[in-house]
């Protein structure tokens, strides 16, 4: 389990997270979901222990993420490629491994598994310059698995990969969890919080605006469904609470609908309500 | 935790080998650079051959001929002088060989069918295998120049024959199957020279008989007596010993430029990132870092001074160079953290390393040699690490420095490495946290 408490983290003039409190259970998928800019990365970087909040704390199953034991739990997967391009894939596993202090015999069996678990286990001996974008962000998570963490934090890690290798990367997110491990997922498409996260927690401007499931944001703060009706009476939109019941009721008075659609509100929406803007601001 | 220090340096090696233009500007331009000047330096200072210190004991015709053959040869650049300044000369290492020749020289050049071959004593440092067989060479090939001499001209031959056989004929000792055999033959060769130059125009008696090849000639040209003689050391063996410590010093520099850049992309990539959440403090990460700086400095530094030792002939005492690589090493490590902390990008840690080094470089001798500067300039390069690495590098190659006189540069190198890797290490982790 993880339990924030009351981060805040300043650099300069800009409040980058601002008194942010979270507890993420164990074996679920928490997303942060909010613009560039909103304090995610810094978020994370405190979650895991990469940088010290000016204030408040952060646990990983009761203790600080720096303590030496905890780092052995922790799996980061960096927003950009944290690799060494021009080594091979196994070098860079080997190097990783080796930091963690992997015996050989485990090191052996844990570099297997992952370039399996990523789908690279023909292009090992390449030199990572010589991979597609898709293939690094799958050895950027490769790298951050090697030690079998419990705590696995994804920085962004879609950001600038091909649909294929998106796919992929979020059938590995799903794996992970089955194999009961704690991720924390940041993104800045709704898309991905919606399809992949247990719970989500919406920020800005280094503030925790709203935390819950998809549909509990969207219950609290998502506002009403919009319908779209074309028939012999003509071009009609409505806004409601109760999409189904409303929709049924004005059915009745149609012979002839030639259109119609409904459109329940998003994570987009619970955001645009939140902040008065979009997410892509 | 060492292995993860171990880690560290062994990927910052694999790295640095995988980038080309690092490896050529860490290994290959460092020895260009001395094996370049070195030549020059080389060759200008001793463009017509060996300098032989040449003394003529005998003071006869022949011998005096000899010496001045020695002064036409391209071979050498002779210094005539008494014998015991020829002596000193070599010792002190200011002339590669003395020729000492002995009374009696003269009479026994001239001595073709009788008496001993010409004797010399070559005095030379015994190290000096190389020289020395290119000496004794060269003086054979001269020494061959007195049957040439006596073969072509048919007065001097006539003039060998009379001496020749007034000697046989005074000899106590020679087996008497021998003296009649010679006092029968070298008459009549006499004769049938007499004839052969009768018969040529007036003014040609130095027409050569063609009597055949010189290089054929079993005769001994010279009795060459060698004397080993200790140098004593008075400045650099030669021109690579001040070369290569100028070229160890690029080398160094260009390990710090390269490392700096790599942990200031470290920051960039993201791999810091990786490293910092890893089981392992930052002073280890920066020590393995640093171990990986020092590594590559001291793999550079072995081969420069393997290719020296073997391949340029420069010397030194082992001991002495370790504490001076070492040093200079500890105090470059520190300028590479310090830099690296300084900067954000790697064209900004590329840019100003690059400019301070090459700075450092400029004052500490690693272009001009230091003691080929101006005052002014000498007491300007006190400031610069450079400096003190060429000077610690060069007290244990031709300085003579002893262990108490080591002690200024190594101390100063040492100083400036943990006062700068003490700020650039406190200086990254405050930037991390």
């Amino acid at each position: 389990m993880i339990e924030v408490r009351g981060i805040s983290k300043r650099y300069g003039d800009l409040q980058a997270v601002d008194n942010l409190s979270i507890t993420i259970e164990k074996g679920h998928i928490f997303g942060l979901l909010g613009p560039n800019g909103a304090g995610k990365s810094t978020t994370i970087s405190m979650m895991c222990g990469l940088i010290s909040p000016d204030q408040g704390a952060v646990q990983l199953n009761g203790e600080q993420p720096t303590a030496k034991a905890t780092k052995h739990k922790i799996g980061l997967i960096p927003q950009s490629i944290a690799l060494y391009e021009e080594l091979t894939a196994l070098d860079n596993l080997s190097f990783f491994a080796d930091l963690y202090g992997l015996p050989s015999n485990l090191k052996a069996e844990r570099m297997e598994w992952s370039l399996k678990f990523v789908g690279l286990q023909d292009r090992a001996r390449d030199t990572v310059s010589e991979y597609s974008g898709g293939m690094k962000r799958r050895l950027n998570l490769a790298a951050s698995l090697l030690h079998d963490p419990e705590f696995i934090f994804m920085d962004e890690p879609t950001a600038g990969v091909d649909p294929q290798s998106r796919n992929k990367l979020f059938e590995s997110v799903f794996e992970l969890k089955d194999l009961g491990k704690t991720i924390i997922y940041t993104t800045h498409y709704m898309e991905e919080a919606e399809k992949l996260c247990d719970r989500v927690g919406v920020v800005d401007k280094g503030q925790l605006l709203a935390l819950g499931t998809v549909d509990e944001l969207i219950d609290q703060h998502g506002g009403h469904s919009s319908v779209h009706i074309r028939s012999e009476a003509g071009e009609e939109s409505f806004m409601t609470a109760n999409p189904v019941n409303d929709l049924m009721a004005r059915l009745k008075d149609l012979t002839t609908v030639e259109n119609l659609s409904l459109q329940r509100p998003n994570l987009e929406t619970v955001f645009l309500n939140l902040t008065g803007k979009q997410l892509r601001d | 935790m060492m292995k993860a220090v171990i880690a560290l340096m062994k990927k910052d090696l694999k790295l640095l080998f995988k980038d080309k233009m690092a490896v050529f500007f860490t290994f290959v331009f460092p020895l260009l650079f001395a094996f370049f000047f070195g030549s020059i330096f080389s060759s200008s200072g001793g463009a017509k051959g060996l300098k032989i210190a040449v003394t003529d004991l005998d003071q006869t015709e022949k011998s005096q001929a000899f010496v001045q053959q020695l002064n036409e040869a391209s071979e050498f650049r002779v210094t005539e002088t008494d014998e015991a300044n020829a002596k000193e000369l070599v010792r002190t290492g200011k002339q590669v060989a003395f020729i000492i020749l002995p009374e009696g020289f003269g009479e026994n050049y001239g001595g073709i069918f009788s008496g001993q071959p010409p004797e010399i004593l070559v005095g030379i440092d015994p190290a000096r295998k190389a020289e020395a067989g290119y000496l004794e060479g060269s003086l054979m090939k001269l020494g061959i120049k007195r049957f040439e001499l006596a073969f072509s001209d048919a007065n001097e031959m006539i003039k060998q024959l009379d001496f020749s056989i007034e000697d046989i004929q005074q000899s106590g000792d020679m087996p008497a199957e021998w003296k009649s055999l010679l006092s029968d033959y070298l008459p009549k060769f006499k004769e049938l020279t007499e004839q052969e130059l009768a018969k040529q125009p007036d003014g040609a008696g130095s027409t050569g008989l063609n009597f055949g090849a010189d290089g054929d000639n079993p005769m001994m040209p010279l009795k060459i007596t060698k004397e080993e003689v200790s140098v004593q050391q008075s400045g650099p063996r030669n021109s690579f010993s001040i070369t290569i410590p100028q070229g160890v010093i690029w080398a160094i520099m260009g390990c710090v430029i390269g490392f700096a850049i790599s942990l200031v992309r470290e920051k960039t990539l993201g791999t810091l990132d990786r490293l910092a959440i890893a089981p392992i403090s930052r002073t280890q990460i920066l020590a393995g870092k640093a171990l990986g700086c020092f590594a590559a400095q001291a793999m550079v530094v072995t081969m420069l001074f393997t290719i020296a030792y073997f391949i340029l002939d420069v010397r030194f005492d082992f001991i002495k160079l370790l504490l001076a690589v070492i040093a200079a090493g500890i105090c470059f490590v520190g300028v590479m953290m310090f830099f690296a902390s300084i900067t954000k990008t790697e064209q900004s840690v590329a840019g100003m390393t690059n400019a301070f080094l090459i700075l450092m470089g400029m004052i500490g001798g690693a272009m001009i040699p230091l003691f080929a500067m101006p005052g002014w300039m000498q007491s300007i390069s006190h400031i610069s690490p450079v400096k003190w690495a060429i000077l610690a590098l060069e007290g244990a190659i031709w300085r003579d420095f002893s262990y108490i006189e080591m002690m200024t540069p190594l101390a100063i190198l040492t100083a400036i490495g943990v006062v700068t890797f003490f700020i650039g290490t406190r200086m990254l982790k405050l930037k991390q946290s």
